[in-house]
């Protein structure tokens, strides 16, 4: 069991606020840890990365690898990368980088740092924070109430099928694909086996979550061509297990749910002003009036929501 | 019988529960306000008490139920009525997932449509549902009926045990060894003597009576394929 949910305001707006009331709603279905993706207002060039170093005293050594390799493809930071350290041996960053002259090669390159070093999030204007603990912890070590975004996930985790680790928390970013995340409740049972014909294209996963799998599933089926729509339609009979996910662009965001119809998702639409929750106590924690409720019960289903009613099916 | 008015809103839920049971101990009819859709609201209400809910419930609400008769304005969330024994609940709009799972008695009353497995397991009572029943409603139902009067959704009356599923307008499909038999006139004036005290009653539905086939009874380790819905 886990919660989900997600944001889209009408403009920019206070979606970390709203994003970190979601969860708090939702917090009893997993405390092991918690996850945010914000889509801030998106930049014409760099990236912002997100990300985790598992080893603090190693810290100044670890970012300076990671300076070098970033240096390499022609990229740098564009400030001083913005470290968040606590008790935890573990600590995080926020950093601004200039264009690198390929992206994908560029986070090859990187991924050779990860047993020290990882990026969550890479993104004009997506954001990945995530962490053990519940929503208001999370939300208090990371400043995530103060975010402004256009849209935004939201997860809380009870880990059942991998360890409960922080960079094994959701969202999951669709690495190398730059403002993809995804969220998911649910058990992917096939997820090996798919993972492994994945890397055997050349893709890298991170961490033994089989969630991980599902936005590099979506994207690689993008990249051959098809449209989100199509591919969320495909995932629904080619991954096997209990799923109701949602994925985010910079678009908009959609989701997808498995063919036993096993985990909820409710929404409120207003005119495009969007709050999608596992739970209505949650949504309602955003829109506390009476208004009509969407309850995606069925089986199969998918379906795409887009910023200020932006269509993204094309 | 004076009203006793219960805010919701923040509260622990075992304290809200609790000022219910008082409530309903003294004779008052409760009206709960400020919901907020929140789960585990009004269970194992005891017999005679009468209550409302303003707008929408969560999880749960009127789960266990042993005789109160509720009244849910709005939307109910997961399991309402679950292993409820009697009673009666009406639900004035949709209700989630799994509505009415495993109740022994009572009636639950749905104005909307259901989600999915409506009747789930259930061991008696009746629900009656005024819109369409979800995807696999009446999942291994071992007693009791469902009756839906706007139609049912896929795999209907999966591997149903004993219940009986009534459906007057379109299913879907039927679920594995689900059967669709022609009731008669007798079986469908019992029916119409649930339907009559909710003014439901019309003599011009076309009925159709979804029952077990009985292999599950019988359960042979060869046929399991079968199972394998999908």
């Amino acid at each position: 069991m886990c919660g989900i949910a997600g944001r889209i305001m009408q403009g920019v707006g206070a979606v970390g606020r709203d994003l970190v009331d979601l969860m708090d709603a939702q917090s009893h279905r997993g405390a092991d840890s918690t996850g945010f993706a914000i889509y801030g207002a998106p930049r014409d060039t760099g990236y912002v990365l997100r990300g985790m170093g598992f080893n603090k005293a190693q810290m100044d050594g670890d970012l300076a690898d990671f300076m070098n390799v970033l240096r390499d493809h022609g990229s740098d930071f564009l400030s001083e990368p913005k470290i968040l350290s606590d008790k935890n041996k573990h600590y995080c960053f926020r950093m601004e980088i200039k264009d690198p002259a390929d992206l994908t090669a560029w986070v090859a390159d990187a991924d050779t740092l990860t047993d020290r070093i990882e990026i969550q999030s890479c993104g004009r204007s997506l954001e990945i924070i995530k962490d053990m603990g519940g929503s208001s912890e999370v939300a208090d070590k990371h400043g995530v109430r103060d975010m402004h975004g256009t849209h935004g996930l939201g997860h809380a985790r009870l880990a059942t099928e991998s360890s409960v680790l922080p960079n094994a928390s959701h969202p999951f970013w669709a690495r190398p694909f730059s403002d993809v995340a995804i969220v998911h409740n649910g058990q992917i049972t096939d997820y090996f086996t798919w993972r492994d014909k994945l890397e055997r294209q050349g893709y890298r996963f991170l961490t033994e979550n089989d969630s991980e799998l599902i936005a590099v599933w979506v994207s690689d089926q993008m990249k051959a061509g098809l449209t989100m729509p199509q591919a969320l339609k495909k995932s629904i009979g080619s991954i096997d297990g209990v799923f109701t996910y949602m994925i985010a662009n910079p678009d908009g965001i959609g989701f997808a749910k498995d063919r036993f119809a096993m985990k909820p998702l409710v929404v409120i639409d207003q005119d495009g002003d969007l709050a999608m929750a596992t739970e209505e106590q949650a949504v309602r924690r955003v829109f506390p009036g009476e208004c009509d409720v969407i309850n995606h019960d069925g089986p199969s289903l998918m379906g795409l929501w887009g910023v200020g009613n932006r269509s993204i099916a094309a | 019988m004076s009203e006793h008015v219960i805010d919701v809103g923040k509260r622990h839920i075992k304290e809200i529960n609790e000022e219910m049971q008082e409530a309903a101990a003294a004779g008052k009819v409760i009206r709960v306000v400020n919901t907020l859709s929140r789960h585990n609201l009004g269970i194992g209400l005891p017999d005679g008490c009468q209550i409302s809910f303003e707008g929408s419930t969560g999880y749960y609400c009127g789960g266990l139920n042993v005789g109160a008769t509720i009244d849910i304005e709005r939307n109910a969330g997961w399991a309402c009525g679950e292993g409820m024994s009697k009673g009666h609940i009406t639900v004035g709009g949709y209700a989630g997932m799994s509505c009415g799972a495993a109740m022994m008695g009572g009636t639950i009353h749905v104005k909307g449509d259901t989600g999915p497995r409506c009747g789930v397991a259930m061991k008696g009572g009746n629900i009656v549902v005024e819109g369409k029943i979800g995807y696999q409603s009446g999942f291994m139902a071992h007693s009791g009926k469902i009756i839906a009067l706007g139609g049912a959704g896929e795999s209907c009356a999966d591997a149903l045990w004993e219940g009986e599923i009534w459906v007057a307008g379109e299913i879907d499909s039927l679920g594995v060894d689900a059967h669709a038999v022609e009731p008669t006139a007798e079986e469908v004036a019992e029916v119409d003597a649930i339907l009559d005290p909710l003014g439901l009653v019309d003599t011009s539905r076309e009925w159709r009576k979804l029952v077990s086939g009985q292999r599950l009874w019988y359960f042979e380790s060869r046929d399991a394929s079968a199972w394998l819905m999908i």
